[in-house]
């Protein structure tokens, strides 16, 4: 494998002819020449005519199975293949579109764009879809805090200028609301370039985002690039790297700082366990391919910051039936910078974000990073929470009243964080009908030192439900005190 | 699901049901100590309801002046009484007479009175002593099942407050708060004040109501002064008794919960242990099937 990863791909035996020898759903063995063996990642094409229309499709090799049969993973439905149809070596990989040109449209995972004619982009530069990661002499590991302006995230899992951070959810927990949240936050008031890689997620919240960008003018620094569910697996296993890609050459060629949006990286290894037994492994823990951890390391090793240029990536990661222990999610953990971790604990009582404060962390949470008050009331507000976690078992059983004096107080304490870690966001707007809030991090410091301190042990917890700063709290307080 | 959530919940499960157990036992303690406690309120009663006949039939007297009796002209500072438990697995027993005695305590403050604590049981004083809050004087180690020698000692402190001078730290009115025993089903958190006597001035109907006119010898002042600190003891030791059946009973209830309570959480952990171990049986199922699969194949 390590040998194809040479960025130019051989040029020499573009155009050899081969035949397909067996077709396995979304894998075909095709037999070629003996001196025209396409190299591995090589891009094979096939022109089908089904029904009046012709149409290309296209494969990518993944094997080389001997006796002149090369195994490859088709990137469109095969339907309407038969055996002995010819098959077209194009003698190099997938290459999709970089540069300017693809700002503001939308492509597929062959760099194919989707919103106009491809014919009609001015199309300078194509690079191919496997890369070599960075030098290790190159990488440069940023410290510098990203704000977002929502209380958990900043306070407790602080995002990373040029870092890579990881949502988590079972399904249905938030994971691509605050995904595009993050979008809303980030990208409408970044300068640099914005891509967003669709990954066997729903077509409709592409069309969403692609609206939404377009209303909000952002769209003309932004390129998406979509490869959604309804896809044969070989699409969602390479669409993450046809948005890396685009990513990369801003970063490398035009030294931008960008922002890369992947929703959701864990279809990337659903659709290689799709193809994996296909390919002839053996199924390994959970079903999943045995190189599960092999296939994210090299996308994962290429989301990366160069030298003063950086890629600030966000990755939604499923969590299959609300298992972290799972591999493939378990997999990336090792990958990130920030961890955000979303709960349907959390989420079923209507506290959103619903981000699990115990279990979400951030490479930056130090205080030689973060300043000692910001990691001091962190730590605190984790204390009281992981406390009243362990009285959850007494209270179910026995009632509060059991409780010690001092652990009803950490109680009282505990369900007010979990209240104000809630947060009305820009993107729930059309949920709550309530505006988003942008809190500055001095201010969530702040809120949360004074919960902790038990300086608003006076006010009562539906108060600090959906709200930004503490001036929200005191004016929902005042509210409820009057309506009371 | 893994291995080691089958092992959590189980350690959940079985934990759980060892807790269970406790309740259990502690619902049938309570269950049979609390027939001695009602025996014991019904046979305070009739010396508590003869010596506040005695005690009413003297204060209704007209032109009585006596310090216990009168209404103090400007009261500044008042005594509450408060009967709380010793231990808890009692549900919301002692929280609710506390809550009774904040507000109480409250209003005098509203009053113009300020409130000299007096506590019984040690989650009273623990309250207290959490939040800092001063208090005179306490009982604690027989809240379950009041001795009368307590009683006499709460008694003969509070009756000393009140006949000391408010200069010198004495207090005008005497407040207990405690909980009332209705029935098995029912005990309400009371407030009662103890002193000055309220002198209720009632329609009688029935005429063996009516108090006869006694002529006191030698004086109704003098005989006052013996019958009420007798009447005061009485009144706090049937209250006592009063608030031990109550805490009992609150006890068995709250056990009685306790022990669905676990038993819910026991299904509850037993059904996800369920789940986590079909979980693992099935994944080694298909991890096993595959495996072979792959190798008969190739």
């Amino acid at each position: 494998m390590t040998a194809t990863m040479n960025e130019s791909g051989s040029g020499a035996k573009t155009g050899a002819v081969g035949r397909i020898a067996r077709i396995t759903g979304p894998v075909i063995d095709a037999e070629f020449p003996a001196d025209a063996m396409p190299e591995i990642y090589n891009a094979l094409k096939v022109q089908l005519t089904l029904g009046g229309q012709t149409s290309t499709i296209t494969f990518e090799v993944a094997q080389h199975l001997g006796e002149n049969l090369v195994r490859a993973i088709a990137m469109q439905a095969t339907d309407g293949l038969v055996r002995g149809q010819e098959v077209v070596d194009t003698g190099q990989p997938i290459s999709v579109p970089v540069g300017d040109v693809v700002k503001g449209h939308i492509f597929n995972a062959l760099g194919d764009s989707l919103d106009v004619d491809i014919a009609e982009l001015d199309v300078q530069e194509r690079w191919p879809i496997h890369r070599q990661p960075p030098n290790f002499a190159d990488l440069e590991a940023s410290t510098q805090m990203m704000e977002t302006g929502i209380k958990v995230i900043d306070l407790l899992t602080p995002y990373i200028q040029g870092g890579k951070i990881g949502l988590f959810g079972g399904a249905g927990v938030g994971k691509t609301v605050l995904i595009q949240e993050m979008i809303t936050r980030v990208a409408r008031n970044f300068g640099g370039t914005s891509v967003f890689a669709g990954v066997g997620e729903r077509t409709r919240e592409g069309n969403d985002l692609w609206v939404e960008m377009d209303e909000a003018d952002v769209l003309k620094d932004t390129a998406l690039v979509f490869g959604q569910m309804d896809e044969p697996p070989g699409t969602r296993l390479r669409v993450a790297l046809t948005g890396l890609t685009m990513a990369e050459y801003f970063r490398d060629v035009q030294k931008q700082d960008v922002l890369l949006f992947i929703d959701n990286i864990f279809r990337f290894s659903q659709a290689g366990m799709e193809v994996s037994t296909l390919l002839g492994r053996m199924p390994s823990a959970v079903g999943y391919q045995p190189n599960l951890a092999d296939e994210m390391g090299i996308l994962q090793e290429r989301i990366t910051s160069t030298r003063g240029h950086s890629i600030t990536s966000m990755q939604a990661v499923y969590v299959p039936a609300d298992d972290y222990t799972d591999p493939a999610p378990a997999n990336v953990f090792a990958h990130l910078d920030a961890t955000t971790n979303l709960t349907r604990d959390l989420a079923s009582r209507g506290l959103y974000p619903a981000v699990d404060p115990l279990a979400s962390t951030s490479r930056l949470l130090d205080p030689q990073y973060v300043g000692q008050e910001h990691y001091d009331v962190a730590t605190r507000v984790k204390q009281i929470l992981q406390k009243n976690k362990e009285l959850q078992d007494i209270i179910a059983i026995l009632g509060v009243d059991e409780l010690s004096e001092e652990d009803r107080v950490v109680v009282g304490r505990a369900r007010k964080i979990e209240q104000f870690l809630s947060q009305n966001t820009y993107t729930a707007k059309q949920f709550t009908g309530v505006e988003g809030s942008t809190v500055p991090i001095k201010d969530t410091i702040e809120g949360f030192k004074a919960i902790a301190d038990g300086d608003l042990d006076h006010i009562a917890e539906q108060a600090f439900y959906n709200v930004g700063g503490l001036d929200d709290v005191e004016r929902e307080w005042a509210k409820i005190q009057k309506e009371g | 699901m893994s291995a080691s959530d089958i092992r959590v919940y189980r350690n959940k499960i079985n934990s759980t049901t060892s807790m269970k157990k406790i309740f259990n036992a502690m619902e049938l303690i309570a269950t049979s100590r609390i027939g001695k406690a009602r025996q014991r309120v019904a046979a305070s009663m009739p010396y508590a309801n003869a010596i506040t006949r005695a005690v009413s039939a003297v204060a209704s007297q007209q032109d009585i002046e006596h310090v216990l009796t009168s209404e103090p002209e400007n009261p500044r500072r008042a005594a509450v009484l408060i009967m709380s438990s010793d231990r808890g697995l009692a549900g919301a027993y002692s929280a609710n007479i506390l809550r009774h005695a904040e507000t109480l305590i409250e209003r005098l403050s509203e009053e113009g009175k300020s409130a000299d604590l007096y506590l019984i049981g040690r989650k009273a004083q623990a309250y207290f002593d959490f939040r800092n809050r001063s208090y005179k004087k306490f009982w604690t180690g027989s809240t379950d099942s009041p001795e009368f020698d307590v009683a006499k000692d709460v008694g003969e402190t509070l009756v000393d407050a009140f006949l000391t001078d408010y200069e010198e730290g004495g207090v005008d009115e005497i407040h207990i708060v405690y909980t009332e025993f209705k029935s098995m089903v029912r005990q309400d958190p009371t407030v009662v004040r103890l002193l000055p006597l309220e002198v209720v001035e009632e329609e009688v109907t029935d005429a063996s109501e009516l108090f006869p006119l006694y002529d006191y010898e030698p004086a109704p002042e003098e005989v006052l002064d013996a019958l009420l600190p007798k009447y005061i003891e009485s009144r706090i030791f049937s209250s006592m008794l009063q608030a031990a059946a109550s805490e009992l009973a609150n006890r068995q209830r709250a056990m009685s919960a306790a022990g669905d309570n676990a038993e819910d959480l026991i299904r509850e952990y037993t059904l996800l242990m369920n789940n986590a171990r079909q979980a693992s049986i099935t994944q080694e199922l298909t991890e096993l099937i595959a495996g072979a699969d792959a190798l008969a194949e190739s």
